[in-house]
């Protein structure tokens, strides 16, 4: 059953015929970001408290698509999400760097 | 009968007039809001943009942005209260006050600049010219003298 919710959770990806800029890649894993948050019940003062953060307005900077999650904390600000690190790791790496998500996992992601 | 003005509350969700115009005096010359026509010529030379939000609770941020085409944050300041939060855009915390002038001067410190680049630029330039005066000038006069030596002898042969 969590299989099955974690798998919709990864259903987002951007439109295969459109081509977003970096900007707006960024924007959009923001705004995932800020629904998986929203889904675990958390709110951006609870994640920055667990993450180890002083302030939450990192949270902000990165929901806002201004920043991405930095690759050191990536795994912890996945498990506070309640999500698999190894596949939300993959999943930013789509609106990261969509070139290199598409050389390492090509056509299985289409 | 008199009526103190106290302090007003600040409002948690946009910047202050005052307060925009602090951060757009230390950033606005190195980096135009994006789409403002002012300052823009400066912008081209460094490409940096400026772009406000909140957080989720309201409190305002600052975010200069670096050149395109990833325009990724390059520091951020927050007002959390009464309080100006600096950061970087890896989330390190770099400076935090009550004071905006004082906060902006730090971020303008952290802000790799033009002029630091020049230094560097102008650093490496005196190290290299440093170098050939003392390895390659030595011998280009060590090959002059030797040919002023053989000189005389190379005509006396001819």
């Amino acid at each position: 059953m969590k299989r099955d919710k974690q798998q919709d959770v990864f259903a987002d990806r951007p439109a295969a015929n459109a081509v977003p800029d970096v900007k707006q890649l960024r924007k959009m894993a923001g705004d995932w970001l800020k629904r998986r948050r929203a889904d675990a019940e958390l709110s951006q003062a609870d994640l920055a408290a667990r993450l180890g953060l002083k302030y939450y307005t990192f949270i902000s900077q990165v929901e806002n698509g201004f920043s991405r999650v930095p690759t050191e904390i990536m795994g912890a600000w996945a498990r506070e999400l309640g999500l698999e690190p190894a596949a939300f790791a993959r999943h930013l790496l789509m609106y990261y760097e969509p070139e290199m998500h598409r050389l390492l996992f090509g056509a299985e992601s289409k | 009968m008199n009526v103190v003005a106290f302090e007003r509350e600040q409002d948690n969700r946009e910047w202050s007039e005052k307060e925009l115009n602090v951060l757009v005096a230390a950033f606005g010359t190195m980096a135009p809001r994006t789409g403002r026509k002012t300052g823009r010529k400066t912008g081209r030379k460094t490409g940096r943009t400026w772009e406000t939000g909140t957080t989720e609770q309201g409190d305002a941020q600052f975010y200069l942005l670096g050149p395109l085409p990833e325009q990724s944050c390059e520091i951020c300041i927050s007002r959390i209260g009464k309080r100006y939060i600096l950061e970087d855009g890896s989330g390190r915390l770099l400076f935090e006050h009550r004071n905006l002038e004082l906060v902006t001067l730090h971020a303008k410190a952290a802000v790799p600049s033009t002029s630091w680049l020049m230094v560097r630029v102008i650093t490496l330039w005196c190290a290299v010219r440093n170098t050939i005066q003392e390895k390659v000038e030595p011998l280009l006069v060590e090959g002059e003298e030797l040919f002023v030596q053989f000189v005389p002898q190379l005509a006396a042969l001819a």
